[in-house]
């Protein structure tokens, strides 16, 4: 059960979220005292969460990396075999699925404007190149460093692309891609012709 | 007399969207930029701008628009003129190509107005289905043989790598672009060559 406070910090997500799609402005068309507003929440208590619009992408963004994050450092501390590896890439993907939010095209789009965003983006990103190297360097093992790096590289931009996907469709059809995308990423790893 | 230079509108179109970007790089924000401080800088009146862009954001969606309606002219001729499997799988490897040479140095900022502004969003998923529905035609005559619903999959996890590869490709130096280019086709073949594909 989550507290009081996590719960108006997770109203006023939403809300801005759902302000944003709504106005069809961009972040142009939210601000804080507006959002405070549909909350019926004083702007003061609302500014004790959040300081800023990108404040709340920010924080929504950063959630989701953490949580991801966090998962593949667990996992990967107590892989023991090639197995246990290419299970975290499989783990890690449908618990990607199920925590991206249902509006995530909106926390989407604003990390391809705002400039913290844009940060944390870069940061996730060569974060989990670094990871995911490890994964396929465990998980398939015997690959010489330049084919590891370069199928790391794809694994990546394909993981972006999925997101891209998952973040505009519902969950069901976010499910119903993930083991064609599992088995495609399977595949390339397997490519032992690769080169 | 009076002779026209047609080359007046295609050059001050694209001074703006690199006036436009410039700005964005510099400013890091959309509201710091406006149309008459772009006409202001180009040395234009701002009626001469209003002619071709109703807002910054418009100037972003027609430079959008412009790039993509190019790639597909491009890539329409090549599947038009294509007989055989083997002529839909070159045809398929030239668009690729073909992207990947046509971005442009600031292609990354590009992206992110592609993936940002309302009406860029809009534009870009329409292109999505438009580019989706061509992959279909390629690899069901490139790639012949395969059951529908082997052939929607495939088309829609290509679709979902090639968006990939964008977010990716906009953010590497030119001359990387054409080495993971290579990697990335190779990846994509391999992927519908796979007879076991379910």
């Amino acid at each position: 059960m989550i507290d009081k406070q996590t719960e108006k910090k997770v109203k006023i997500i939403n809300k801005t979220v759902e302000s944003m799609k709504k106005g069809n402005k961009g972040l142009s068309g939210v601000s804080l005292p507006d959002v405070a507003k549909e909350l019926s929440m004083p702007l003061l208590e609302l500014t004790q969460f959040f300081l800023t619009v990108e404040d709340v992408f920010l924080n929504e963004q950063k959630r989701i990396n953490r949580k991801l994050e966090k998962y593949i450092d667990r996992k990967l501390a107590t892989a023991k075999n090639p197995n246990d590896a290419k299970e975290i890439l499989e783990g890690f993907l449908d618990k990607f699925i199920e925590i991206l939010p249902l509006n995530a095209e909106v926390i989407l789009a604003a990390t391809f404007y705002l400039p913290l965003c844009l940060e944390e983006r870069k940061r996730a990103k060569a974060n989990y190149k670094i990871k995911l190297k490890m994964i396929i360097k465990k998980g398939w093992p015997g690959k010489i460093e330049s084919v590891l790096d370069r199928q790391t590289d794809l694994v990546l931009l394909s993981l972006y692309g999925f997101y891209d996907y998952c973040s505009r469709v519902k969950i069901g059809e976010r499910r119903e891609v993930l083991i064609d995308f599992k088995n495609m990423l399977n595949l390339h790893l397997q490519d032992r012709l690769f080169f | 007399m009076v002779f026209v230079d047609v080359n007046i509108k295609p050059k001050l179109k694209e001074r703006v969207v690199n006036r436009a970007v410039k700005a964005l790089k510099q400013h890091k924000s959309l509201d710091r930029i406006s149309l008459p401080a772009i006409a202001l800088e180009l040395g234009v009146s701002i009626e001469d701008l209003q002619n071709y862009y109703s807002s910054v954001e418009d100037i972003f969606l027609k430079a959008q628009k412009k790039d993509w309606e190019s790639i597909h002219r491009y890539w329409d001729k090549q599947i038009l003129k294509s007989r055989t499997p083997g002529d839909y799988k070159n045809a398929f490897d030239l668009f690729f190509e073909q992207f990947v040479s046509s971005l442009s140095d600031d292609a990354d900022m590009r992206l992110e107005m592609s993936c940002y502004l309302p009406s860029c969003i809009k534009y870009r998923e329409k292109n999505k289905k438009k580019l989706r529905d061509k992959f279909y035609k390629v690899i069901k005559r490139g790639w012949p043989g395969k059951e529908e619903k082997v052939l929607s999959r495939q088309t829609e996890l290509i679709t979902i790598l090639f968006y990939g590869f964008v977010d990716h490709v906009v953010h590497i130096p030119k001359i990387e672009r054409k080495r993971i280019l290579r990697d990335f086709r190779n990846m994509l073949n391999l992927h519908l060559q796979d007879r076991k594909f379910f």
